[in-house]
């Protein structure tokens, strides 16, 4: 930093022994013919490859005697003592073909006519040589104080370096500017650390560039340049510090080749990578490969390695002490873990380097400390990660359900699944990824690489999940509504592996995502959920912004596609985060709305508008039927198919079905058979039976009066009257755990209750009384819809109320009191709201306008006097 | 030369753009928009909650013509757009004064 003046008295001038007038024509001939000839040389050494470090430097010198030559000139207009000097990137002799010049002129004494005429014949002979020259014009008592509102001079400062006039002038500088960065390096490092942090912001925090700004993107030149200054104002230790600076320059001397090159081929000063210019920097610093993609493969890989260098480099830069307030204290966690200044590290990392099976653990408390990863531990993920396959890294079911778990989304993980990827663990963990690491695809809107695209959905997906963002509270509701977020991030993780191939890609991408499926055993619901995910990433995008998405007929395609509310929530998410992590640009406010549009009227079709869509033959019965198992006859189940809903096909599978058409085989009215099964804490119960009043309402009581709390479920009606509900639900009161013999009386009582041998109204009424004396304040203010219009054949309602014990048998209780037939019903529960979609008909026909009324009143009366009860 | 404003569906703009590449008009300048015309919007009820969807999304096609080509350009961005429905949109006609090119400095002969 500030670089010393080699001795005192005048800074050294041109060397050359002919005195050059710079305002005569001779004169800036002269000037045009030394900058041509530096200029030459340094193409010269481009041409060849060897653009980097020395020929920048080289050229530096060059500039430096050409402004030396017009400063001696310039004197002739004043003798007040003057100092020029190079900042920034000129300073640091890192100047480029075409960069500008960042000159400081400092005067000891006030500024005058005279003075004012030495910066003129300084300047204009720098112009007429086309130089753009960012210039400061100072006197040297200006430098008692920090400038502390021009952050951009305060580090262009830090680089300055002597090139003419009084070298005494430029060593008070030097004092005043070093005295005063003891007392202000706080202000220094802030604004580093916020102009950097600007400058990330705009290049989405991330360096995998599709076409990268060699000097402004993240892990460039300017990265570098921040990362050397941290190191020389903050402690770090002298053997780190001499590497860190190795590992600098190597990816410096990378990049100003490259930049060089760019600006040889632009003639001016632009510093993008584009893909046009990758072909021609592959072949210029002749990166192998028979074809020009490989050699670009070959260049784009260098640079990644050398950005990702940079980085880290800075990253660690930033966590030296003096730049963050840190807890010395190790803190052990057990496990071979502890938490460190630097994050999660292994009490052994010898041990930890043969325990593959143990590294899941340290993320997973990184997440429960909310720390980071330390650098020692993924030191030894690096080193170790190849020596592993899956079955060392994940050997019990419990890994695996870990490492499924870890991808929750919540606040981190974009961070440590970033740790993964750059350590090697990621592809360790699942070996598909690394067929798109650092994979290009050349379009006109992506703007990172595959790998850095996969990881920024499920960046945004955090993001939407743990952020306040304006406009996005209705994407996080949705988030929050998602039973097993993590296999919205497991399909994200695969939604775009097939891109290593040329062709449909999402095919390729559930071709390779089932052998992963297969390894973390993921139950059969969730795999057909992630490969749905996966197939039909794209489909939403295409409703919602290339057809019309107002349109009836496109509402209820899109909506059979997807088949379930759950489905459409991942999709919908899915895709939001898909769009804006192409670029920051691609997601507007308006392709936000047009996705909420097309969500909220699929939600409606497959809450409010399905009934109207039974089955009728068709692909999905087709299937069934010709996979029926010899004990069910295409007749049976043909008939007990028809009038069921084709929302029934998409939430059950085969062998399900199969199940319930045993279940429903010669069942007599008042005859209830059910079927009920755990998974984990949640129980599976379908009930089938033959539709007659009150049913609904009296199944719902019975699970009440157990003390199930009712999570979700359905009920549906065929044309035959058979009646199928599914409900899962939670044992709270742990009736289930607790009764041997709980099964068969459970059982027993739903057959009394459906027969009327029992009355099950009767029966809540004591536990509903002191339920609701429980109760605290309402927190969801209830709301009762009634839509006549969606659906062809229902009256809908839709009720949106606290959920409570008893409220589901409540509701249709009031529902069966107005004679009211009840033919379809969704169940959901989110968090501590309950939303219940009722298909209703009364005598065979939709309800009529009076009848609604009065259904809605007392269903408002019946939700507000549970609270007025309390 | 007429500066022509066409306010269409959002799905109709790679027909339109496909159409008019068939008559040899090539550029045009496209803008994601919000508003409404007579369609008005429509009031949306999600969970029992409504909420009103007055500015409608749209797009915004902006082509610059010569004069003898307005009236096929207009009926082929027309019958590109239409479905028949309300809300297919609107195509307004500008006159241009003057028209440059930005990196030569050119101006066009109007």
């Amino acid at each position: 930093m500030f670089v010393a003046a080699s001795s005192a008295g005048r800074l050294p001038a041109m060397s050359t022994t002919q005195p050059v007038d710079p305002e005569s024509a001779t004169g800036r001939e002269a000037l045009a013919k030394m900058l041509a000839a530096a200029r030459r040389e340094f193409v010269t050494g481009i041409e060849r490859g060897s653009g980097g470090i020395r020929p920048h430097a080289r050229f530096s010198d060059s500039v430096d005697e050409l402004i030396r030559t017009v400063v001696r000139a310039a004197h002739v207009h004043t003798t007040t003592p003057v100092a020029v000097v190079a900042m920034g990137g000129y300073g640091r002799r890192s100047l480029c073909l075409y960069s500008d010049l960042d000159l400081l002129i400092v005067f000891d004494g006030s500024i005058g006519a005279p003075e004012e005429r030495f910066v003129k014949a300084v300047l204009h002979p720098l112009w007429d040589l086309r130089f753009t020259v960012g210039h400061q014009v100072r006197v040297l008592s200006d430098f008692d104080e920090l400038e502390r509102d021009n952050p951009e001079y305060l580090l262009a400062l830090t680089d300055a370096r002597p090139l003419a006039g009084d070298a005494q002038v430029f060593e008070a500088v030097r004092e005043r500017f070093t005295r005063a960065v003891v007392d202000g390096r706080a202000e220094i490092l802030a604004a580093l650390l916020q102009l950097t942090e600007q400058r990330h912001e705009r290049f989405n925090h991330t360096i995998y560039q599709l076409e990268p700004d060699i000097k402004d993107a993240p892990g460039g030149l300017r990265d570098i340049a921040a990362a050397r200054l941290l190191l020389s104002l903050l402690d770090a230790p002298a053997v780190a510090s001499a590497i860190e600076r190795d590992r600098l320059d190597e990816a410096e001397d990378v990049f100003l080749r490259l930049r060089s090159l760019l600006h040889l081929e632009n003639g001016r000063n632009l510093n993008v990578l584009t893909h046009e210019l990758q072909e021609k920097a592959a072949e210029r610093l002749r990166y192998p490969g028979a074809q020009s993609q490989q050699r670009v493969e070959g260049l784009m890989g260098s640079y990644f390695r050398h950005a990702r260098l940079v980085a880290q480099a800075l990253a660690r830069a930033r966590r030296l002490p003096g730049l963050e307030v840190r807890e010395a204290t190790r803190v052990t966690l057990g496990l071979n873990l502890e938490l460190t200044a630097d994050g999660i590290a292994f009490v052994d990392p010898d041990r930890a380097a043969v325990e593959p099976a143990s590294w899941l653990l340290a993320f997973e408390a990184a997440f429960e400390q909310n720390a980071a990863m330390s650098d020692q531990a993924l030191d030894v993920f690096e080193r170790h990660a190849s020596r592993y396959g899956v079955s060392e890294l994940l050997p019990r079911a419990e890994d695996r359900q870990r490492l499924l778990r870890l991808l929750t989304p919540r606040r981190g993980l974009y961070a440590r699944l970033s740790d993964m990827h750059e350590c090697g663990l990621l592809s360790a963990l699942f070996p598909e990824f690394k067929a798109i690491e650092c994979r290009v695809i050349r379009d006109f809107y992506h703007k990172y690489t595959v790998d850095e695209h996969t990881l920024l959905t499920i960046r945004g997906v955090e993001r939407i999940a743990t952020s306040d963002t304006p406009g996005r509270e209705r994407f996080r509701a949705i988030h929050g509504e998602l039973r097993a977020p993590e296999l919205l991030v497991l399909a994200l993780l695969f939604h775009d592996v097939g891109k290593w191939k040329d062709e449909n890609h999402a095919v390729e991408s559930v071709r390779m995502a089932q052998p992963m499926l297969d390894r973390l055993e993921v139950s059969p619901e969730g795999r057909e959920d992630v490969t749905f995910l996966i197939r039909e990433h794209l489909q939403m995008s295409r409703a919602a912004f290339r057809r019309d998405s107002e349109d009836p007929v496109v509402v209820r395609q899109f909506a059979a596609l997807v088949g379930t509310e759950e489905r459409l929530k991942m999709l919908c998410l899915m895709t939001l985060v898909d769009i804006e992590a192409v670029s920051t640009e691609t997601l507007t406010p308006w392709k936000e709305e047009l996705m909420w549009r097309l969500y909220v009227d699929t939600y409606n079709q497959l809450t409010l508008g399905y009934g109207d869509e039974v089955i009728e033959g068709g692909q999905a019965a087709a299937d069934l039927q010709a996979s029926r198992p010899p004990d069910i006859a295409e007749g049976e189940l043909a008939r007990f198919l028809e009038g069921f809903p084709r929302r029934y096909l998409a939430l059950f599978r085969g062998e399900q079905i199969y199940q319930h058409v045993r279940l429903s085989r010669d069942i007599r009215a008042d005859q209830v058979r059910l079927f009920l099964e755990q998974k984990g804490e949640v129980w599976d119960l379908i009930v089938v039976s033959r539709d007659k009043p009150f049913l609904f309402s009296n199944i719902s009581g019975v699970l009440s009066y157990c003390g199930m709390d009712i999570l979700r479920g359905f009920a549906m009606t065929s044309e035959s009257g058979l009646v199928l509900d599914a409900f899962q639900f939670t044992d709270h009161d742990g009736y289930f755990r607790f009764n041997p013999d709980a099964r068969d009386r459970f059982e027993a009582m739903l057959q009394d209750v459906v027969a009327g041998r029992q009355d099950v109204s009767e029966m809540l009424r004591r536990k509903e009384r002191g339920a609701l004396r429980r109760r605290g304040p309402r927190r969801v203010t209830p709301i009762v819809y009634v839509d006549n219009t969606y659906s062809q054949r229902y009256t809908a309602i839709e009720v949106v109320a606290e959920n409570a014990l008893g409220l589901l048998h409540r509701i249709s209780r009031v529902i069966s009191h107005h004679g009211c037939a009840v033919e379809l019903v969704l169940i959901s529960t989110e968090g501590n709201k309950a939303i219940d979609v009722f298909h209703l008909t009364q005598a065979s026909a939709k309800l009529t306008e009076p009848a609604q009324v009065a259904l809605k009143n007392d269903l408002e009366r019946m939700l507000e006097e549970g609270y007025e009860a309390h | 030369m007429k500066l022509i404003k066409s306010i269409v569906r959002p799905n109709k703009v790679d027909d339109i753009k496909d159409a008019l590449d068939k008559i040899h008009v090539a550029g045009m300048t496209v803008t994601e928009v919000r508003g409404h015309g007579r369609q008005k919007g429509h009031t949306a009820v999600y969970r029992g909650k409504e909420y009103n969807v007055s500015l409608l999304p749209k797009m915004q096609i902006e082509v610059v013509v010569a004069d003898e080509m307005l009236d096929a350009v207009v009926q082929t961005i027309i019958a590109a757009a239409r479905t028949g429905e309300i809300g297919d949109g609107r195509v307004f006609v500008l006159p241009v004064e003057q028209a440059y090119h930005i990196r030569s400095g050119e101006r066009d002969v109007i």
